[in-house]
């Protein structure tokens, strides 16, 4: 017996989700126990099942080295300064003088 | 593994800025038995309900209350398969081992279905007031509910049972609003059904409940309890019932619906398998999957079929290669 990971989409733009998870002894099986147990009502238009022995992961450990790293980021600070410091000086030239 | 915590306060912590644990998480053992033991309770229960309804599929009247208790028979074990599911992947025991313990009589569920189903009214007093007991805790579960598996199981189960509780007042209206032998009919399944469904929801809750503090249960029991008996009473009065309990008052000053004291006797003696059904029950559902073997075997022959077709494949293409 082989467990599978479900995954369902419903029309339109929305992402593949994970919805659960089911024991087959093949493909084939596997689909009709899925669509008869996790897409009762319409709950998706597409299915993917994954054997769950097939899944490759990478836990925490394994992605804890790019959380922090700055220079992937920019949050755009500098250039905004900037853009202040114009629109202000901007704003000041054309003032009326007294 | 995925996470760890280095003890039971930082673990609280994790929860209480709300954390969600996965199942390859290192939780806590305490967290993983309690919400494992209350996992396996839901899903006996779920199989358990299932199995009662499909009792009725024969003796359901007319066609198309037919369709919707074979539907809901469907959704049911279906629930117990996603929990099981669910249960089985906590790593304490395996979804054999939790049929065939249910099955011994070494495991509890709800305590609804300790009881006989006497007449077609039973079955509406339970697809009504039984269903919306279990839909309010069920609900009250997925609140919170800390342990990501059953949170996302419970989202598809929360949504039908909802289906099942307006089929549950449609089926409900007709024996209301029907001829005088079907209101009296209600009438006693009501006399029959309401003090389970009310001592469904357990006594009042213990304020240390681990349940509470982990955010598996998002509410205590007599709060529960309480909103459902506000709701309740009033809406069978509605519909010209009466709620059998003579000391049932409304109180003025709380602007409440107050019962007579809750005798929990029977709801203990549920728990031990030995309400007033039980043995029947667990004997029934122990036949059932005595007599569905064949379909066990028979995907396991498949399965093995396919691994071995699969090895032979494997040898083929190897070969192949070689020459």
């Amino acid at each position: 017996m082989r467990t599978y990971e479900v995954f369902l989409k419903r029309a339109g733009k929305e992402e593949f989700r994970h919805a659960g998870a089911l024991d087959a002894p093949d493909d084939d099986m596997a689909r009709l126990l899925a669509r008869e147990s996790y897409v009762r009502r319409g709950e998706g238009s597409l299915m993917w099942l994954v054997a769950r022995a097939n899944i490759v992961e990478g836990d925490s450990d394994f992605l804890e080295p790019n959380f922090d790293k700055p220079h992937r980021h920019n949050d755009g600070s500098n250039i905004a300064a900037r853009r202040k410091r114009q629109r202000s000086a901007a704003s000041a030239d054309t003032e009326p003088s007294a | 593994m995925l996470r760890s915590w280095k003890d039971l306060d930082h673990f609280q912590e994790f929860i209480d800025s709300g954390g969600i644990v996965e199942p390859g998480d290192d939780m806590p053992d305490e967290y993983r038995s309690e919400v494992f033991r209350f996992i396996e309770f839901h899903a006996n229960s779920e199989l358990m309900g299932g199995l009662t309804e499909r009792d009725w599929i024969p003796k359901t009247p007319g066609l198309r209350l037919k369709q919707i208790f074979l539907a809901k028979t469907q959704d049911e074990i279906g629930h117990a398969h996603l929990l099981y599911m669910v249960a089985a992947d906590m790593g304490v025991k395996s979804r054999n081992q939790m049929i065939e313990e249910l099955f011994a009589g070494k495991s509890r569920f709800h305590n609804v279905f300790h009881y006989q189903a006497v007449t077609w009214a039973d079955q509406v007093a339970i697809a009504f007031l039984v269903d919306a007991a279990a839909f309010a805790s069920q609900r009250a579960v997925f609140a919170q509910c800390t342990y990501g598996p059953y949170k996302r199981v419970l989202k598809r189960i929360v949504a039908e049972e909802g289906f099942h509780l307006r089929h549950g007042e449609d089926m409900l209206m007709s024996l209301a609003e029907g001829s005088p032998i079907q209101h009296q009919m209600f009438q006693e399944a009501l006399e029959r059904w309401w003090w389970p469904a009310v001592q469904l929801f357990g006594p009042d809750s213990d304020p240390a409940d681990p349940l509470l503090k982990w955010k598996i249960k998002s509410e205590r029991n007599e709060v529960l309890r309480m909103a459902y008996i506000q709701k309740f009473v009033p809406l069978l009065q509605g519909y010209g019932f009466k709620i059998p309990d003579d000391e049932l008052r409304y109180d003025e000053a709380s602007k409440k619906w107050l019962t007579s004291e809750i005798d929990w006797e029977p709801l203990k003696a549920t728990m031990r398998n030995g309400g007033p059904d039980s043995r029947r029950r667990i004997a029934n559902a122990s036949a059932n999957w005595s007599e569905t073997r064949w379909v066990r075997d028979a995907l396991d022959a498949a399965a093995d079929n396919q691994s071995k077709n699969a090895a032979a494949d494997g040898l083929a293409r190897s070969a192949g290669t070689a020459a």
